[in-house]
């Protein structure tokens, strides 16, 4: 990779807590989300859910994203809690990714609020590419009504390290020869790929910030922890060349959904019907990308926080919810052992396309019928909510008979791949 | 100008590019009376995309009880409601 180059990682601060906050100016309301104790997500009423993002006031609370709405409620009283609005947040985000293409062609959505810009074939002076931040940083607020922090650098990882750095509204560098300096003194778990599990197997080698690690040895690293070993060591030195990709979908390779229930299921007819639940949207989301899957696999996780999970592979190709429902329910009657449950997931791998398929001899029931029967459901389901068909079973029982999906598949999702 | 933010009717001609121009809206006052104000005059017009959400801003003038006032009318262009803004 040529070494000229100069990559902006262009991150929204606290995404969907500002866009929200954006969104409720323009419609005419006079508070400022940003500037009270305020956090996205869940049910406000029941207070279910989990925070989402917060705004600096909140965070001035202690309170953290991934923390249960309960928790953050006790901690600040006078909490306002917004529930989620995908639809909205994916609208900020593509508003951004357009903005954003009037600066340079070659953009990589990295996530639904982060993305990487090739700032390539400009002028290639630090004082240039610094400028250039600032403009689109300063149109995004000025006409999208939010706050972005911008990372300058000459690879994605240093540019999404700088963007990272101070927050919010500003414009960081991180330059090669800066990565000493900047970089090397934050905590080992700042770093992109180093997570909570990673954390306390570096802290044992006696690694604590970043600069440790990119001077450990090598050879050590790559014993103790195998390839990631090698590519944190790299990150550390601020070593990575990958390409900013604009086409950044790797093509999918599971489908899944799973469910927390807010009470402990202690029978088999009640989670075979959650079972049931989340196979509907899986269903209907391999169906709708023309897949078939071969491998069902069901996973629980107990009162006590233990998880444990089961797959089976399958000797044809399905994308029925019956079929895939049957034998989530069996799957999950084998790997049951009666204890309470708290936490309930499906998800479908070893997809093939669903242009062509070998049928089974041994399969049993009519597939064209079944075939035609989720064509139908679906088209139902697309047209008039997905609730406007349910099974009969989860009549009275006060379950959802659909569960799952954030609402949008055309959501982009973080990846670990930069 | 302060912002109300309030839903209203509208009339409204678009040009053949497709540019909306409001003509007469009628809004409920505090009364429960609906009240009919003319859009005398559009001062300008700019269009705005906060959050994601394309709008478009008239400034305009109109004589209400006996008094030229401006305000200000919100087209949203992807839920195509019209509020009256600020005034």
């Amino acid at each position: 990779m040529e070494s000229g180059r100069i990559i902006f990682h262009i991150d929204a601060n606290s995404a969907f807590l500002s866009w929200e906050a954006a969104y409720r100016l323009s419609i005419g309301e006079n508070i400022d989300l940003r500037t009270i104790p305020s956090v996205v997500g869940g049910d406000p009423k029941t207070r279910h859910g989990i925070v989402l993002a917060k705004s600096l006031p909140a965070k001035a609370y202690r309170i953290k994203t991934g923390e249960s709405l309960f928790a953050a409620a006790q901690k600040c009283p006078g909490l306002t809690i917004i529930p989620p609005d995908f639809n909205l947040y994916l609208k900020c985000s593509n508003a951004m990714v357009d903005m954003l293409k009037r600066f340079s062609p070659d953009i990589q959505r990295f996530s639904v609020d982060e993305c990487f810009l090739d700032y390539a074939g400009h002028d290639k002076s630090h004082k240039a590419a610094f400028d250039a931040a600032f403009e689109i940083k300063e149109s995004i607020k000025k006409e999208l009504g939010f706050t972005v922090n911008i990372g300058i650098s000459t690879n994605k990882l240093l540019a999404k390290m700088a963007s990272d750095f101070k927050k919010p509204d500003l414009v960081h560098t991180l330059f090669p020869e800066e990565v000493k300096s900047k970089m090397w003194p934050l905590p080992v778990e700042d770093l992109f790929m180093v997570g909570r599990a990673t954390k306390p197997k570096l802290n044992k080698m006696g690694i604590f910030t970043i600069g440790d690690l990119a001077n450990f040895d090598l050879d050590i690293l790559k014993f103790k922890l195998k390839k990631q070993g090698l590519l944190i060591w790299e990150y550390a030195n601020g070593i990575e060349n990958s390409k900013v990709n604009p086409d950044s979908s790797l093509g999918i390779k599971g489908i899944g959904n799973s469910t927390t229930i807010s009470f402990d299921v202690e029978d088999r007819n009640t989670a075979h019907l959650i079972l049931f639940s989340l196979v509907e949207t899986v269903g209907m989301r391999l169906r709708s990308s023309g897949s078939l899957c071969s491998l069902i696999s069901v996973s629980i996780k107990n009162n006590k926080f233990l998880s444990c999970s089961k797959q089976r592979k399958l000797y044809f190709c399905t994308d029925s919810t019956s079929t895939i429902g049957e034998i989530a329910c069996q799957l999950f009657d084998e790997l049951w052992n009666g204890d309470p449950v708290r936490h309930l997931g499906v998800s479908v791998t070893s997809l093939s396309s669903n242009e062509k398929n070998q049928l089974s001899f041994f399969y049993h029931g009519d597939i064209e019928k079944d075939e035609k029967l989720n064509k139908t459901v679906d088209t139902i389901r697309e047209k008039y909510g997905k609730n406007s068909l349910i099974r009969s079973s989860f009549l009275y029982s006060g379950l959802k008979p659909v569960n799952g999906g954030s609402g949008s598949d055309s959501y982009p999702v973080m990846s670990s791949f930069l | 100008m302060k912002i109300v933010a309030k839903p209203i009717e509208m009339i409204a001609w678009f040009t053949r590019d497709g540019v909306p121009n409001p003509i007469r809206f009628r809004i409920m006052e505090e009364q429960k009376a609906l009240k009919v104000i003319n859009v005398d005059k559009i001062v300008f017009r700019e269009k705005e995309k906060i959050a994601g959400c394309p709008a478009i801003i008239f400034n305009c003038q109109s004589n209400i009880n006996g008094a030229e006032k401006l305000y200000q009318l919100k087209y949203q262009m992807d839920t195509c409601k019209w509020i009256l803004f600020k005034i």
